[in-house]
């Protein structure tokens, strides 16, 4: 720890993002960088914790204080490959991680958490500066043959370890470009998808086969990957989305939050959209159906758009703005979060609940909604209809950001025989075996929706078993 | 070492020799549970320590920069702004005892144990768990679980207070002649004789002292004990403010341990031959930890003179090895030969010696001190009023020498001080002569305006 006392003499400093006025009229990232002095500055607050809580909770157990450390010292190669041991991906996670570290950061018990996520961040892009970051192919091959089925987070960071680990691999992906929800979901003004293009260009040097627009189960057969690969990896998320089979549901302008945002991700890509389909926010009363990230990103991208008004409701409370004694410090607390899309505009309305959509012409135009309270009984809450709570709320566009029920089981996972859990996702032990023999999954396939860091974890945890099941 | 091990070798030895009932055995080291302490007791504990668990319970975190004086959450700093982060209650700390006890009740009656008492050693309630780890396979308990066959008839637990044998020591002497003088400050003195055994002479009369005056003791010269013979081990402990204790003899170690304010006077008995300052007459461990006060021994003394040493002032007439080890305040003037080490780890403090051979540099641990000669005239006045007093105490004809023969002496004086010691105290100079300075610029400028 170069400093021992970095944190009592330099305050919690936030980079913050771009003002609203200009950030709104376009799709580059909203975020700033600090300078390199100020973030040397940031790092020293990192109390180098005999017990470093930031470690324990990151789904790829960075080593926190050991980079933080060498940032401060401005050692930024060494700080790299100190990361880079743990974390395929800190170009990703550090821009869109929740960073679990800082919920947990010793600092943040009685004063404010380092910046570790924005930390992680400069490191690797100092990185790329420096031109450290390289494709390293494998010196030696093990002549075995892996596919990985799904090309999100997980996929990546499975090939990415099982390519390192000698093993041959070819990475099937349903859509035209590689990167799951990186790609088409978050939308670019929080990730950038040129990152993605600079870590997928390396990785092919290394030997990594990427198979675009190869949906398993219907431009190739699963039985041909398991006849032609040693092991299979599947890593296809769990992308069957909740829906609100309400009356009205098949009137026009209502759509689900994804379609939506992968079709403005594929506009600043460059893409042309076919007219017929286009789901367009402007001048529109835009309704979010769902009070998460999803739908904070539909917020974001209608208000690009240029949508009249946006609103987004949710089923649930309000959650804290401060951690409450069920959630103590190191846990990570469930609290109100406002985004650099909520900040930008936006009604935000809790415990509400949807009735019907009200449509004229086919068309929809408004919903009629009604309060919701939520009472304790016996320790449970239970929903409960405020009576006479209803009223309706103005919308011509409606996006659903439900979430997800678990993993597309009927185009091959049901095909393969997969065994599935409770949830319905596909069902392994800690070895991330799945019920066939040589097939693996990961990521959200295998826990449910998650997170970005999650799914790199789960990744490189599917790559070690697989190595040890081919090193037999 | 795990506590197990050590506790019920313990334990047995105890018991088979009948000597447990006279003892109280503590373990500690990782306790948590009231199991943890329940499993202690059948291995024949009846005091348990608690020290990283109670320290979490006050809000510690591991955060291991205990030496750093950065705990952020306040609990081992000094630093004002952390210790505000410290968040932990008295009431945390009952709380966690209070369960701890309720948890050793309920496990306790699960065995169907009424007292504490009654578990103690109690081995046959233990079993071992099965585990299948590689390194248990060598392990084998049973002697762990050993039950001497004496513990039928011998005691168990600490049925015995101790016997201290404090009913008719020297130290009741003392108090009862120095009535007057603690009672009334009235002057005394007497003389009585003294033997090895007698230990510690002089503390149990130095608290009556202090706990009627406190650190204040009595004025000056009011008590004064004459002793002839050997004196025992810390001769003069603790000896409070205005009692001077004067031996003719010689004395064992641990002389004016802790001493706080009195006067320690050593000389050989009167009619010995030998040469005073080439033989020892005090033991080693002199001084340790002593706050303040005088010793003028006329003699040599062992090892670790003045160790510890934080306010004491102390003439002597040379010394063994580790002289003033670890001092951190008072005076020290060696009028003779030391020996090795002298001044490790000294951090405060100065003492002089009388370098007669003049290789006293290669005596000295330089780590922490520097030396230099007598050049200034406080350090010239300080040694010779040393040296006088020396005179004046023990008539000694070694230091009458050295101050008669002052001029051709005095360059021989080394003068031992710690670096750091010197550096604060030129800076607390520093800081006064500012505060006068600007107390003269003030004074200037209030006759200016004027
Ligand atoms: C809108 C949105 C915003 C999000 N924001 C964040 C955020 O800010 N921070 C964060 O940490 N997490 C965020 N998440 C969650 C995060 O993106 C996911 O948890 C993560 O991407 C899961 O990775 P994955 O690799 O398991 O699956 P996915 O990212 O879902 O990738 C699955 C891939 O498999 C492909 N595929 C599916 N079926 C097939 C098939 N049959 N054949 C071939 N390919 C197939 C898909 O096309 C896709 O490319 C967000 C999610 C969404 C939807």
């Amino acid at each position: 720890m170069g400093d021992p006392t970095g944190f009592l003499k330099n305050n919690r400093k936030v980079a913050g993002y771009r003002p609203v006025e200009q950030r709104i009229n376009d799709y580059s990232e909203v975020e700033l960088q600090l300078s390199e002095d100020e973030r040397k500055l940031q790092a020293s607050r990192c109390m180098d914790c005999g017990v470093p809580f930031c470690h324990w909770s990151c789904p790829v157990s960075n080593i926190m204080p050991e980079w933080q450390d060498r940032i401060f010292k401005g050692e930024w190669k060494e700080a790299w490959e100190l990361l880079q041991e743990t974390n395929n991906f800190p170009e990703f996670t550090g821009r869109v991680c929740p960073a679990l570290c800082e919920a947990s950061c010793v600092l943040a018990l009685n004063d404010e958490a380092v910046t570790i996520r924005q930390n992680e961040l400069a490191v690797i892009e100092k990185a790329f500066e420096l031109g450290l970051v390289k494709a390293n192919p494998p010196k030696t091959r093990s002549g075995k043959k892996v596919a990985v089925i799904g090309g999100g987070p997980a996929g990546l960071a499975a090939a990415d370890q099982l390519n390192k680990a000698g093993h041959m691999v070819t990475l099937f992906e349903g859509t035209d470009r590689v990167g799951g929800y990186l790609r088409y979901g978050i939308p670019d003004f929080k990730l950038e998808k040129s990152f993605i293009d600079r870590r997928l260009d390396i990785m092919k040097e290394e030997g990594v086969v990427f198979k675009t627009n190869s949906y398993v189960g219907r431009d190739v057969k699963i039985n041909d990957i398991m006849k032609e690969y040693d092991a299979v990896c599947i890593t296809i998320g769990a992308r069957e989305a909740r829906d609100l089979p309400i009356e009205g549901r098949e009137l026009s302008g209502i759509h689900q939050a994804l379609d939506y945002l992968t079709q403005q991700n594929k506009t600043c890509a460059g893409d042309k959209v076919c007219q017929d389909s286009l789901i367009a926010a402007l001048d529109k009363n835009v309704l979010v159906i769902g009070g998460g990230d999803t739908g904070s990103d539909c917020v974001g991208t209608a208000n690009r758009q240029g949508a009249r008004k946006v609103t987004q409701i949710e089923l649930l409370p309000m959650p804290s703005k401060t951690r409450t004694d069920s959630e103590p410090w190191p846990l990570w607390p469930r609290l109100h979060k406002t985004s650099s899309s909520h900040e930008e505009g936006c009604e935000r309305l809790w415990c509400i609940s949807s009735k019907k959509f009200i449509g004229e012409n086919g068309k929809v135009k408004k919903v009629l909604a009604c309060k919701v309270e939520w009472v304790n009984e016996n320790g449970r809450f239970n929903m409960k209809e405020v009576p006479g709570s209803e009223f309706e709320i103005e919308a011509d566009l409606v996006l659903l950001a439900m979430g997800f029920v678990h993993v597309v089981q009927k185009d091959f996972v049901n095909e393969l025989g997969l065994k599935l859990d409770a949830r319905g996702n596909i069902d392994t032990g800690a070895d991330f075996k799945t019920s066939v023999d040589k097939v693996f999954a990961a990521g959200d396939a295998n826990r449910g929706a998650s997170l970005v860091v999650y799914a790199i974890s789960e990744g490189r945890g599917a790559a070690n078993a697989i190595n040890e099941f081919l090193s037999k | 070492m795990p506590w197990e091990v050590g506790l019920a070798e313990t334990h047995q030895t105890l018991v088979l020799n009948d000597l447990r009932g006279r003892v109280r055995l503590q373990t500690d080291g990782q306790m948590r549970t009231g199991r943890d302490i329940v499993i202690g007791g059948l291995l024949g504990a009846e005091e348990f320590g608690f020290g990283t668990t109670t320290l979490i319970v006050m809000g510690c975190i591991m955060m291991r920069k205990c030496h750093l004086n950065t705990c952020p959450v306040g609990i081992a700093t000094q630093d004002p702004r952390l210790r505000k982060r410290f968040a932990g209650k008295p009431e945390h700390l009952i709380n966690y005892f209070r369960f701890l006890a309720e948890e050793v009740r309920e496990v306790m009656a699960s065995l169907g144990i009424r007292k504490f008492n009654d578990l103690i050693g109690r081995t046959d309630l233990l079993e071992v768990a099965p585990n299948s780890h590689w390194k248990a396979k060598s392990a084998n308990p049973s002697l762990l679980l050993h039950r001497p066959a004496e513990a039928d008839k011998y005691a168990t637990y600490c049925v015995q207070d101790q016997i201290h044998k404090i009913d008719a020591i020297l130290d009741r002497t003392l108090i009862e002649k120095s009535k007057n003088a603690i009672e009334k400050k009235e002057k005394v003195s007497f003389s009585v004789p003294v033997k090895n055994t007698d230990r510690t002479a002089g503390a149990m009369l130095s608290y009556e002292i202090s706990k009627r005056y406190g650190d204040d003791g009595l004025p000056e010269g009011t008590l004064s004990v004459d002793f002839n013979g050997s004196a025992g081990q810390s001769f003069g402990a603790f000896l409070a403010k205005g009692v001077t204790f004067r031996l003719n003899g010689d004395a064992n170690d641990y002389l004016g341990k802790g001493l706080s304010g009195g006067k320690i006077v050593v000389v050989p008995p009167k009619g010995s031959t030998f040469k005073p300052e080439e033989n020892i007459i005090i033991g080693n461990t002199v001084l340790y930890g002593a706050t303040a006060g005088e010793v003028y021994v006329r003699g040599v003394a062992g090892e670790r003179f003045c160790v510890r040493n934080s306010g004491a002032l102390a003439v002597i007439e040379g010394t063994g090895d580790h002289c003033a080890e670890y001092m951190t305040g008072g005076y020290l003037v060696v009028l003779g030969k030391v020996g090795r080490n002298f001044g490790a780890g000294m951090s405060g403090g100065i003492a002089y010696v009388y370098d007669v051979d003049g290789n006293f540099d290669y005596f000295c641990n330089k780590g922490m001190v520097e030396l230099s000669k007598l050049d200034n005239d406080e350090d010239v006045s300080r040694v010779k009023s040393m040296i006088q007093k020396h005179i004046d105490n023990t008539d000694s004809e070694h230091a009458k020498n050295i101050l008669s023969n002052w001029s051709s002496t005095q360059p021989k004086f080394i003068k031992v001080m710690p670096v750091e010691y010197k550096r604060a105290l030129e800076e607390m100079k520093l800081k006064e002569l500012d505060k006068k300075l600007e107390g003269i610029i003030e004074e200037e400028e209030i006759g200016g305006k004027a």
